[in-house]
């Protein structure tokens, strides 16, 4: 019955639904992508991980250009729309990181070093980790009322415990032998991937203060 | 049929000034569209106005007794009121402008039913004390059950956006039911309608004026106010309401205006902000205390110039 009268709304929901499973095949493919990398695997299989990755990062570009569209058409209170639609910009950093990292290592050549390699898919593992808690943050945000809260620790800790990895490779990476031009390109290419937890860090206290504010 | 224009008149600028009190605020800030808001409002004053709008005209046809002309000169004189007030930005209450008319009126007729006029001056001044303690009643109400409910964003977006809509309607019947005495009651006392004509000519004319001038008035006030959140403007809408119908259940016609005021500096308290500006608070007072006294003088005025006789060679 309610769904009849408030069919705006149930769309509204509907494509964050979909943007958030955009996301996480955008995730999954820069996730295959870097693992290649880590492996040093065929260059076709990077190739085509890219190229689905920034398939799905535009996928969702589109949906969330689609959610703001109906929103703004009055489908939702407009507190309520400044809230998803800031959740949503911040979440949109995160698939732009991807490809930013994909391409550094494309169009730099990046080669990673065996003596960091394991700390580096440490700090992937663990930063994927917390976008995959920040994306089940949103849908709980969605679906239900309780939980938003809980998650919120859990990505904090991750983020501090990414920080300290990030910090602990590019000391590694100074202490080397390499390159002086390699190592820089390396802190960066380190230092744009720790930017990852740091985003879904700051998209998780968001959707917190979005989940607080429904209480008066 | 002439002498009925003065009410449709009055009628028609309550209708257009009182809906910015029940959806102003929702409408100003796009919670609820204009369209929506003003076809509800209108639908709902019209059966207030039909169902309970008969306690306030008789209290209205108690507090003096008026002939046709007195009559329309108390309405003339409320509409004019009403105006003046309303170019010099002051909140004006068509329910005190009606009564300082027919004051003015029952003076000259040296006929004032004294007891009747206390209880509406009571009434006056338990309006705004009444909407602040009732906000503060059905905020903590409200709040307890709404912070238990287990729904998502979307959903508790929908179930605020339906109960502003039920809470506005709910206002609107007030409005109608409270109000429409002061639009045609004068005219039951002076004989010219019956009770049901004039509550359906009262609710009518109110609702003509939501419908066609309200919109702007409602952009101006719900941006005048402080910005108020959804749950928040729910329940100041839903404490005028409830203000509003138990003057109504009283037989007093009293002000949306201060009943609302009264509810956003309830929200304040227990909120522990100031949600009204002191300039504001200052202009509501100064409103308060001069539209009886104002309305009282113009009708007295139209009264003087009705009766002036053309004596040949004098």
């Amino acid at each position: 019955m309610l769904s009849f009268f408030f069919k705006k709304q149930h769309m509204v929901e509907t494509l964050i639904m979909d943007y958030l499973e955009d996301l996480r095949k955008t995730q999954e493919f820069f996730s295959g992508a870097l693992k290649v990398c880590l492996k040093e695997s065929s260059e076709n299989d990077f190739d085509f991980m890219a190229e689905q990755t920034h398939k799905f990062e535009s996928k969702a570009d589109d949906s969330r250009e689609e959610i703001k569209n109906l929103m703004y058409s009055k489908a939702l209170l407009p507190e309520s729309r400044g809230d998803i639609m800031g959740l949503l910009e911040a979440v949109d950093v995160i698939p732009g990181i991807f490809q930013l990292l994909l391409n550094m290592i494309k169009t730099e050549r990046i080669q990673i070093p065996d003596f960091i390699a394991p700390d580096i898919k440490e700090l992937l593992d663990l930063s994927l980790a917390s976008c995959d808690l920040m994306i089940r943050q949103i849908e709980t945000l969605f679906k239900r009322t309780g939980g938003v809260r809980t998650l919120v620790a859990t990505i904090d800790l991750n983020e501090s415990h990414c920080d300290h990895i990030e910090q602990r490779i590019i000391t590694n990476l100074f202490d080397s032998d390499l390159d002086p031009f390699q190592k820089l390109i390396l802190k960066e290419l380190i230092v744009t991937m720790g930017d990852i937890s740091d985003q879904a860090d700051r998209v998780s206290k968001r959707a917190n203060i979005i989940s607080m504010k429904r209480t008066v | 049929m002439l002498s009925f224009f003065s009410a449709i008149f009055l009628g028609w600028s309550l209708g257009a000034n009182d809906a910015s009190n029940i959806f102003g605020t929702a409408v100003a800030s796009r919670m609820i569209k204009f369209w929506t808001a003003a076809m509800l409002a209108s639908i709902f004053v019209l059966l207030g106005a039909i169902l309970e709008g008969q306690a306030g005209i008789r209290t209205l046809q108690g507090l003096t007794h008026l002939n046709i002309e007195q009559a329309v000169a108390c309405s003339l004189s409320a509409a004019a009121t009403v105006t003046i007030m309303t170019l010099f930005g002051l909140p004006v209450s068509t329910s005190q402008a009606v009564v300082g008319a027919i004051i003015g009126i029952g003076f000259l007729n040296r006929q004032i039913n004294l007891a009747g006029l206390e209880k509406v001056v009571l009434c006056w001044i338990g309006t705004p004390v009444g909407g602040g303690i009732i906000s503060i009643i059905v905020y903590k109400v409200l709040a307890t059950f709404y912070n238990r409910i287990t729904i998502n964003l979307v959903q508790t977006d929908i179930l605020l956006r339906s109960a502003l809509l039920a809470a506005g309607s709910y206002g609107a019947y007030a409005l109608g039911a409270n109000n429409v005495a002061n639009v045609t009651a004068v005219f039951v006392d002076a004989g010219q309608l019956d009770v049901f004509t004039a509550t359906l000519l009262g609710g009518l004319s109110i609702a003509f004026g939501i419908l066609t001038l309200s919109r702007g008035v409602m952009q101006t006030v719900g941006k005048r106010l402080v910005k108020l959140d959804a749950f928040s403007a729910l329940v100041v809408i839903l404490a005028e309401a409830i203000t509003v119908h138990l003057y109504t259940l009283i037989g007093v016609p009293v002000s949306t205006s201060q009943a609302v005021v009264g509810a956003v500096l309830g929200i304040g308290i227990i909120r522990g902000i100031r949600s009204v500006k002191g300039r504001t608070l200052l202009n509501i007072i100064l409103a308060w205390s001069l539209t009886p006294a104002v309305a009282s003088f113009i009708a007295i005025a139209i009264d003087f110039v009705i009766h002036l006789q053309y004596v040949p060679g004098v």
